[in-house]
C-alpha cells in the first residue's frame, strides 16, 4: 500500500509537467498580452513593461526560464503590483478552502440525508420531494440562484450580509472569534453547496436503491434488526462507493474555487483571482493557478482511491 | 416500519435548518455601516467613534503616483498624497485651479515658473516637507528607470519641463550618461520653500498639470530603503490628509486620518474603508443591506432606482468626462472617403440607442469636447453629423456607393460584453436599414481588443476617451495631430495640426479655448476618424448619512467627491 501511494505521488511530477508544457503554450497563442489595454500605452511605456518581465524574449525561451525557476520552486511574479504568486495563491485559497470546506460539509450533510430519506422512503412522499429538490439544485445555474438568496435574505428579510466573506483573512486570526462574521457565512455557503447537493442527492439515492435490493439486507431484517439500523449501519456504508467517486473531483473543485459565488459576494477567493489573471493575462497566475488546480486534482484522487479500500475491504493496491 | 428511520432523518434535516436560522438572528450583529439617515436642516457631524464609512471602489494596481493610470488607483493616491495645486468645485458649480501645497500663483518669469511653498508643510512620519522633495518625484517622474505611464504630462505632453524627455530617453545608457541628463532636467529646489520650474514654452495650464498625480512629492529616503515595496501600509509615507493602515488583497483597503496633515480642511472621518467590488451589481445589493454607504450601480438601473421611495433620493448621476465613440480606420479604403463617414454616422440614431441600451442613463453626443469642460459646445453639430437618413443615403450614393452597393463589408470590432455586443447589433442593424450595407461584428476579450487598437487593424471599432484633466485639450491634442500619440486612426489634417499647434503655444486662456474649439470643429465636421455616440454617465448611491461628498465628472477620478476626501462626514443622526 505505502508502495502504491508513493508510485501515485511521484506520478504528479510528469503530470505537472505537461500540463506546465501545455498551458504555457496556449497561453502565450492567445492574442494581446498583459499590457495591450484598450487604451494604448504609450510605446516607450510599452517596450520597457515588455522587457522587464522578459516578455520581449522568444516564448521557448521564456518557458525554459519558467520550467528552470519552477524547479527551484520559485513561481514568478504577478504582473499587478508584483506580487508574488505564491503568496497571491496562498492567500486566495486560505479564505476559498474556508467556503469550500463548509460548502462540503453542508452538501455531504445535506446530499446524503435527502438521497437516504429518497431511497428509504420509494415512490412515497419523500422520495418525490428529495428528487424535486435535487432537480432544482441541479438545474438552477448558481449566479441566479445566488442572485436569488442575495435579494430575499439579504435586502428584503435583511437577515444575512452579502459583501465579502465572513471567515478570517489571515492564518492567525482562526481562533479569534472576533474574526468570524457567521451573518456574511451563510448565503455564499448555501449558494455553492445547491449543485452538490443535488448531485450527491441521486447518487445516493440510485446507490442505496441498488443496495437495498440486494439479498444480504433482506437477511439482515430477518433477522430482526431494525430498519434505522440497517440502513445507517449497513447498507449506507456499502453504497458509498459512487458518492466517494464524486466527491474526490467535488473537493478539488472546492477548492478551487467558485467564480461565480466568489463574484457574486465579492470574496477574495482564488477562484476570482483565476479567472481575473485569465483576461488580464497575468501569465505567472495563470500558470501557477493551473499547476495548484492540477496539484489539488490529483491529491484528492488518491485520496478517494484510497478511501476506497477503507469503504470497500475487497479493493485492495499492491 | 418505516417510522423509526423516518423520524430520524427528519431531525437531522430540522437540526440543519434550524442552525442555519441561528444565525440568522442570534449571530454577530455587525450592522456596521449604513448611519441612520439625520433629518435636521443643518448638517451635525456625528461623534468621533462614528466616523467611519465603507465605500465601493476598484482595487488600485499601483499605489506609486507616478506608475498609476487607472482611476480607482489616483482616487486612493489623492487621499495619501497631495500636489502644488488641485482642482475644486467651486460654490458656483465651476471647476478652478487653486493652490494646495503652493503658496498662491507662481512667479513666471519667461520660461521660468518660481513657486513658494507654504510654511509647515510635513509627512505622515512627521518629517517636514521641502522643495527637494518635488525636485526628486519630477526628475523621478522624467526617469527612464521609473518608465511612468503618464511621464508624458511632465514632458511634451503637457509641462515640457526642459530636459525631461531627454531624460527619458537615455534608458539603457550608461549610469554616468543618465545621472548627467538627469541633472539637466529643468527642476530645482532654490531652498527648502521654494522651488523653481524651467520649461521649454510657457503653459496656460501650468497651475492644472501641477495638480496632477504624477507632480505629487515623494520621499527619496523612504523609495530608495523599500525599493517597490515602498507603498506597503507599514512602509509608505505621504503628505495627504489620510495614511494607509490596512491593505488586504483582493478585498479592502482602510485609511485613517493623518495627524501631520497640513492643510485644512482637517478631515473628519476617523477611518474609511474601500472595499473592492468588481460587480457594480453586487455593489447595489450591498448598499441595500447597509454594507456600503456609497456604491456604484449600474446606469441601467436608474430608472429603477429613482422610482423607488426609498431610494430616490440617494441616488446621483454624474455625467463622467468620458466620450463614447466609433473609431474610424482612415486607412481602410472605403473610410477614407469623407461622405462615407458621414453616411454612417447620420444613418446612427443616437437617442434611441442610449434608451434602448442603457435605460436613457447616457446622453447622446455630436460633439468631442464632452459636457462638463470649457469650450463644450453641445449639440452644435447635430445638423452635420446627427441622425438623419436621407442625408445618410445622398451622401452614401454621392461616395459612389448608391444604396450601398460596391461598398466593402467593414469589420466593427467590440468587447465581448452583453452591453457592447448590443450596442454593434444596433448599429449593425442601423446601418442595414438605413444604408443598405452589411457590416460584420467581431467580439474579442479585452486584451485582445487592446492589441487590435494599439496596432490599427480595425475597420470600426467602438471606444472612449477619458480625459485626464478638465480641459479639451486633453482630449484633442494627442488624438487628431498627425502622429500624435494615440492618433490610431490615421487622421492626419493640415488645418487640424496647425490650429493644435496655435492653441499649445497660446497663453491667453479664452484664445487657447476658441483655437481648440476651431480644431474640434474640424474633427466634427470631417469625422476625422471618429463618430461620436454619446456621453456615458456614472450612477452612484450615496447614503443619506454622509455629509459633504460633492460628486464632480470633471475632477472624480473614481469615487464620486474624491477630489476632496477630507471633507467627508458621518452626519449626526436626529
Amino acid at each position: 500500500m505505502t508502495g502504491y501511494i508513493l508510485r501515485r505521488i511521484l506520478w504528479i511530477i510528469p503530470v505537472l509537467w505537461v500540463v506546465a508544457t501545455v498551458t504555457f503554450f496556449l497561453m502565450h497563442a492567445v492574442p494581446g498580452g498583459p499590457f495591450t489595454e484598450e487604451r494604448p500605452l504609450p510605446p516607450q511605456v510599452l517596450d520597457a513593461l515588455n522587457r522587464r518581465y522578459e516578455l520581449d524574449q522568444p516564448v521557448w525561451r521564456q518557458y525554459l526560464s519558467y520550467l528552470w525557476d519552477l524547479l527551484h520552486l520559485d513561481l514568478g511574479l504577478s504582473f499587478r503590483g508584483d506580487r508574488d504568486v505564491a503568496e497571491v495563491i496562498r492567500g486566495g485559497f486560505f479564505v476559498t478552502a474556508q467556503l469550500g470546506l463548509l460548502s462540503m460539509l453542508l452538501s455531504l450533510t445535506a446530499g446524503l440525508t435527502l438521497g437516504t430519506l429518497s431511497a428509504v422512503n420509494r415512490r412515497g412522499f419523500f422520495d418525490y420531494l428529495g428528487v424535486a429538490v435535487a432537480t432544482l439544485g441541479a438545474s438552477v445555474p448558481s449566479f441566479v440562484l445566488a442572485s436569488v438568496l442575495i435579494v430575499v435574505f439579504g435586502v428584503e428579510l435583511g437577515w444575512f450580509q452579502v459583501l465579502g466573506w465572513g471567515g478570517p483573512t489571515h492564518v492567525s486570526d482562526f481562533f479569534d472569534p472576533s474574526a468570524w462574521n457567521l451573518r456574511k457565512i451563510v448565503l455564499p455557503v448555501v449558494a455553492l453547496s445547491a449543485l452538490p447537493t443535488a448531485y450527491i442527492a441521486r447518487v445516493t439515492r440510485a446507490s442505496l436503491l441498488e443496495v437495498l435490493d440486494q439479498d444480504y439486507i433482506r437477511a439482515a431484517y430477518a433477522k430482526g434488526l431494525t430498519q434505522r439500523t440497517v440502513v445507517l449501519r449497513h447498507a449506507l456504508k456499502n453504497a458509498m462507493i459512487p458518492v466517494l467517486t464524486i466527491t474526490g473531483p467535488m473537493a478539488a473543485a472546492f477548492v478551487t474555487g467558485s467564480f461565480v459565488i466568489e463574484s457574486a459576494f465579492s470574496i477574495p477567493g482564488i477562484g476570482r483571482a483565476f479567472v481575473d489573471a485569465l483576461s488580464q493575462r497575468d501569465y505567472g497566475v495563470i500558470m501557477g493557478m493551473t499547476l495548484f488546480y492540477t496539484a489539488a486534482v490529483t491529491f484528492a484522487n488518491l485520496a478517494v482511491d484510497i478511501l476506497y479500500s477503507v469503504f470497500d475491504p475487497r479493493v485492495r493496491y499492491g | 416500519m418505516n417510522r423509526p428511520i423516518h423520524r430520524f432523518m427528519l431531525l437531522v434535516g430540522a437540526a440543519a435548518l434550524l442552525s442555519l436560522f441561528t444565525f440568522a438572528c442570534g449571530g454577530n450583529s455587525e450592522d456596521t455601516d449604513k448611519p441612520s439617515p439625520p433629518r435636521s436642516g443643518v448638517e451635525q457631524a456625528a461623534p468621533a467613534d462614528q466616523q467611519k464609512l465603507v465605500v465601493h471602489g476598484g482595487e488600485p494596481m499601483f499605489l506609486d503616483p507616478q506608475l498609476s493610470r487607472t482611476g480607482q488607483d489616483i482616487a486612493i493616491e489623492r487621499m495619501l498624497f497631495r500636489g502644488l495645486y488641485r482642482i475644486v468645485l467651486t460654490e458656483d458649480g465651476d471647476l478652478e485651479t487653486q493652490p494646495a501645497l503652493a503658496d498662491g500663483e507662481p512667479e513666471v518669469d519667461g520660461n521660468v515658473y518660481t513657486i513658494r511653498l507654504k510654511a509647515g508643510l510635513q509627512w505622515s512620519d512627521g518629517r517636514v516637507l521641502t522643495a527637494a522633495d518635488f525636485e526628486y518625484s519630477l526628475k523621478r517622474g522624467c526617469s527612464p528607470d521609473t518608465m511612468a505611464p503618464y511621464q508624458y504630462l511632465l514632458g511634451m505632453g503637457a509641462l515640457n519641463i526642459v530636459g525631461c524627455d531627454e531624460y527619458l530617453m537615455t534608458m539603457g545608457k550608461s549610469p554616468e550618461e543618465q545621472a548627467a541628463q538627469r541633472d539637466k532636467v529643468g527642476v530645482k529646489a532654490l531652498d527648502a520653500t521654494t522651488l523653481e520650474v524651467t520649461v521649454a514654452a510657457p503653459k496656460a495650464l501650468f497651475t492644472t498639470y501641477m495638480s496632477l498625480w504624477p507632480t505629487y512629492p515623494l520621499r527619496q529616503d523612504i523609495i530608495e530603503q523599500y525599493g517597490e515595496a515602498w507603498t506597503a501600509p507599514e512602509n509608505i509615507v505621504g503628505n495627504g490628509p489620510f495614511v494607509l493602515s490596512e491593505y488586504a488583497p483582493k478585498d479592502h483597503i482602510t485609511l485613517t486620518p493623518n495627524q501631520y496633515w497640513s492643510l485644512t480642511p482637517k478631515p473628519q472621518l476617523q477611518e474609511i474603508t474601500i472595499k473592492f467590488i468588481d460587480d457594480t451589481a453586487a455593489a447595489m445589493r450591498a448598499f441595500q443591506t447597509g454594507e456600503l454607504a456609497v456604491a456604484q450601480v449600474p446606469p441601467v438601473a436608474l430608472a429603477d432606482l429613482e422610482a423607488d421611495p426609498s431610494l430616490a433620493g440617494e441616488v446621483i448621476q454624474v455625467p463622467s468626462p468620458r466620450l463614447w465613440f466609433i473609431n474610424l480606420q482612415l486607412g481602410n479604403e472605403a473610410l477614407s472617403d469623407e461622405n462615407v463617414r458621414l453616411a454612417l454616422s447620420r444613418a446612427i440614431d443616437r437617442e434611441t440607442l442610449v434608451n434602448v441600451i442603457y435605460a436613457g442613463a447616457y446622453s447622446p453626443a455630436t460633439y468631442w469636447v464632452v459636457e462638463g469642460l470649457p469650450g463644450y459646445q453641445g449639440d452644435k453639430f447635430d445638423s452635420i453629423i446627427g441622425y438623419d437618413p436621407e442625408a445618410a443615403k445622398a451622401a452614401l450614393a454621392e461616395a459612389g456607393y448608391p444604396d450601398g452597393q460596391g461598398l466593402p463589408t467593414l469589420k466593427l470590432t467590440v468587447v465581448d460584453r452583453p452591453d457592447r455586443k448590443a450596442e454593434a447589433e444596433f448599429l449593425a442593424k442601423a446601418w442595414k436599414d438605413v444604408l443598405g450595407i452589411q457590416v460584420e461584428i467581431e467580439a474579442v476579450d479585452s486584451r485582445s481588443m487592446g492589441q487590435i487598437f494599439g496596432t490599427g487593424q480595425f475597420d470600426l471599432l467602438p471606444g472612449g476617451w477619458q480625459n485626464d484633466y478638465p480641459d479639451p485639450e486633453s482630449s484633442l491634442i494627442g488624438n487628431f495631430d498627425t502622429g500624435g500619440m494615440n492618433n490610431l486612426r490615421g487622421c492626419s489634417d493640415p488645418e487640424i495640426d496647425s490650429k493644435l499647434q496655435a492653441a499649445a503655444a497660446e497663453e491667453d486662456n479664452s484664445k487657447r479655448i476658441s483655437l481648440l474649439q476651431d480644431a474640434e470643429d474640424l474633427v466634427i465636421g470631417t469625422l476625422c476618424g471618429v463618430i461620436p455616440l454619446y456621453q456615458p454617465s456614472f450612477v452612484f448611491l450615496v447614503s443619506d448619512g454622509i455629509g459633504g461628498i460633492e460628486p464632480s465628472g470633471g475632477i472624480d477620478a473614481s469615487l464620486p467627491g474624491d477630489w476632496c476626501p477630507e471633507c467627508w462626514f458621518v452626519k449626526a443622526d436626529e
